[in-house]
């Protein structure tokens, strides 16, 4: 009886968990890569961060605004000298923790003239959105994002043309 | 031979210290000054200063990390905005595309 009562409780617990971090193994591709960029921002740290966000600078108020809900912000970035030097496997294992039903590809685009492919997956947590990983391949970069917590898709694309993104607008090009 | 011990003999006699000598030497021991503990006044001080040292290193600490941390989520949005904003692109092209 009191372990019934125990794997009810440790259910309990798991269900209310908050969002975590979703573990992948980079070690392999980090011996390979010629550069890295490597964040890694939990809560307590993206708390720290928005206290020293401008809110008079107009790019840091957006930042801070966009973050200051989140609960990590994990980014992995592997830059290699030539083509060639990651696998499909290796692209594979990115995507393997991105399953449904808590993940979800929302979009996934791929250039055949660059080579590029960019996958955007978005993690379903009750009435909204829970997180979001982009897995962005290039023939010389491999990119990882995971946000952890309530990200705000249209504010982060709002920030094309901010801090050195360029703004995409198609139709003023025509 | 003789003459010689003799002198040692008278020169390393026990003596008796004069009836005095107890007296003049408690007399010199309480003129000496004492060494008196610190003041209290100088221990808060020390006190103060310790931890006046210790919360500068701490803000200045967490001055750095903050500083580092801000640095952090300004790349982390660069790098996920603009793959954002190259699927945003790449999908508005198609839309415009089929549409035109």
């Amino acid at each position: 009886m009191k372990a019934a009562g125990l794997a009810i409780a440790l259910l309990l617990l798991a269900g209310a968990a908050p969002a975590q971090q979703v573990k992948w193994n980079f070690d392999k591709l980090a011996a390979r890569a010629s550069d890295t960029v490597d964040v890694s921002l939990s809560g307590s740290l993206l708390r720290l961060a928005t206290k020293f966000l401008s809110d008079d600078d107009k790019d840091e108020a957006k930042v801070k605004k966009l973050v200051g809900g989140l609960k990590g912000i994990y980014v992995k970035s592997f830059e290699f000298k030539k083509p060639g030097e990651y696998s499909a496997a290796d692209v594979e294992s990115f995507r393997a923790p991105l399953h449904a039903p808590d993940w979800e590809r929302v979009v996934g685009v791929h250039s055949s003239e660059d080579g590029e492919t960019v996958e955007v997956y978005i993690k379903n947590e009750g009435k909204g959105i829970g997180g979001l990983a982009i897995i962005a391949s290039e023939p010389k970069q491999l990119t990882l994002v995971n946000i952890v917590g309530a990200i705000d898709l249209d504010s982060l694309s709002e920030l094309g043309g901010h801090l050195g993104i360029p703004e995409v607008d198609v139709d003023k090009k025509k | 031979m003789a003459s010689l011990e003799d002198e040692l003999r008278s020169a390393l006699r026990r003596r008796e210290p004069s009836p005095d000598f107890t007296e003049r030497v408690l007399a010199r021991v309480s003129a000496a000054p004492a060494r008196r503990a610190p003041q209290p006044w100088v221990r808060w001080l020390a006190a103060i200063a310790a931890a006046l040292l210790l919360a500068a290193g701490g803000l200045e600490y967490r001055h750095y990390r903050g500083e580092r941390a801000k640095d952090q989520v300004l790349v982390a949005v660069r790098i996920a905005g603009s793959k954002l904003n190259k699927a945003q692109k790449k999908v508005q092209m198609l839309t415009h595309r089929s549409t035109s």
